[in-house]
């Protein structure tokens, strides 16, 4: 039957070459059998439209070869769960470390919008590659796993190398009943810290990023910050920086549920030395005029009634932040006190 | 298809993935060649695909179960099949853990309808 030839020829092209001829040989006696069985029934040989039915009816060609292939994965079922928490473990790492690298590059280089903006254009490359890398180790497991079974036990199955002790404890509700922080909480802060950072880096270039229409005012104005400002603003970024840095080493040590006491006293302890740096500078001068000589009796006034304000404000700021401080430490002292009070019980 | 169907038909074929198997392993205790074999299931009650039935003589003949020889039978050169060694003694404790969970099923069925009716 020349239908069935074409379909046998069909099937083939798609087989695992090495069995082919085994296959269809086998196949083509299975279906002239049931041809022969079909033909006795009806007592005279199909026609071309019974014959057609007959053999879609067992399947399309590629369909048909394709049951003749072992299953087969790109990453099977085992190696899966492995895959998924790697992937995204590399995809987030990977995230922030770049952007780590782009904030630096921007400090240090030119910072500008145009670097900033390319830097966020370059994110999804990062990532697609990221992935792509790792999916890419992982077929090579999942071939190795799939080749030699017995070398890739860790992967192939669950073994006995875990004890339920280890397992990490359950999330504990805050003292006043508040739900822990979240993994999504800690990350979208350490993005947040990341973004912040590298808009107040952009500010000294860009001051309208900070000001809005009043940074052209501050430019063509008589008056200009005095240095110790400039040591103030890196003073800010540094404890920044600390601070996500700190969070980061939080995130990796899968600590971010823990109680953050030491972290806040330490960061507003630190927060308070570029304060006390700016109430110390002689006379208050934070903010001086361009050109002395010129502007002084026509401006001197105002500078000294803006310097008053600074300084008001300042020490205003400073008495908060120790009054915090010392409000920290008490409660700290407290919390600790009651922990080892009940603990002696 | 509806989402229900279609989570139907997942289900069955699930189901009958390992019945099937079971059900070839038992008919071949004796000799069969694909078509015949496929023809004396249908007999009893389990039509199988031809593109699901003789693929899988060939999975269960690599896994050891079954062996096969290639004969001329009705002029026509076939590839018989029949259980191994090893395939014998895996359908027996295959048969042994089907009816464990058949007999697990219809005691859980039958305390169902039971504690119904009450």
């Amino acid at each position: 039957m020349e239908l069935l030839d074409r379909y046998l020829e069909a099937v083939k092209k798609h087989l695992p070459w090495e069995r082919q001829d085994d296959i269809i040989a086998e196949l083509r006696a299975n279906l002239e059998a049931q041809l022969e069985d079909k033909e006795a029934e009806l007592g005279r040989p199909l026609t071309q439209g019974e014959a057609e039915d007959w053999l879609k009816q067992i399947g399309q060609p590629i369909q048909v070869a394709a049951r003749y292939w072992p299953q087969q994965y790109l990453i099977g079922p085992a190696v899966f769960p492995a895959y998924w928490f790697v992937l995204r473990l590399a995809v987030f790492w990977v995230t922030i470390l770049y952007m780590i690298g782009v904030a630096l590059e921007i400090a240090v280089r030119s910072p500008s919008w145009t670097a900033a903006f390319e830097g966020v254009l370059r994110v999804p490359g990062v990532l697609l590659s990221t992935a792509a890398t790792v999916t890419l180790i992982f077929a090579a497991i999942e071939f190795m796993a799939t080749r030699y079974p017995g070398r890739w036990p860790a992967f192939a199955a669950p073994t006995g190398d875990w004890t339920p002790g280890a397992l990490p404890p359950v999330a504990q509700e805050g003292a006043r009943g508040q739900k822990p922080r979240s993994y999504a909480y800690a990350v979208a802060e350490v993005v947040f810290g990341f973004v912040f950072l590298l808009w107040f880096l952009l500010v000294p270039h860009y001051p309208y990023l900070l000001l809005g229409p009043g940074a052209a005012y501050v430019h063509g104005s008589p008056f200009q910050f005095a240095p110790v400002c400039v040591q103030f603003y890196w003073w800010v970024v540094g404890l920044n920086a600390l601070q996500l840095g700190w969070r980061v080493v939080d995130l990796l040590r899968g600590s971010w549920q823990g109680p953050r006491r030491a972290q806040r006293i330490t960061m507003q302890a630190l927060g308070l030395i570029p304060l006390v740096l700016l109430l110390n500078v002689r006379d208050h001068a934070w903010v001086t005029l361009r050109h002395p000589a010129l502007d002084q009796a026509r401006y001197g006034g105002a500078m000294e009634a803006i310097n008053r304000a600074i300084y008001i404000g300042l020490s205003f700021m400073c008495a908060l932040a120790v009054l915090q401080l010392l409000w920290e430490i008490g409660r700290t002292g407290l919390n600790l006190y009651r922990k080892r009070a009940a603990a002696m019980r | 298809m509806t989402i229900t169907e279609n989570l139907f038909e997942n289900l069955r074929l699930e189901l009958r993935r390992g019945c099937l198997t079971l059900a070839v392993l038992a008919q071949l205790r004796q000799e069969h060649y694909g078509y015949t074999l496929r023809k004396a299931l249908a007999k009893r009650g389990l039509e199988i695909d031809e593109s699901t039935l003789y693929p899988l003589l060939r999975r269960l003949e690599a896994q050891g179960l079954l062996t096969s020889e290639w004969r001329e039978e009705d002029k026509r050169n076939k590839r018989f099949y029949r259980l191994s060694g090893d395939g014998e003694r895996i359908f027996a404790q295959l048969l042994g853990e089907w009816q464990d969970i058949n007999a697990a099923i219809h005691l859980t069925i039958d305390n169902m309808q039971s504690a119904e009716k009450e």
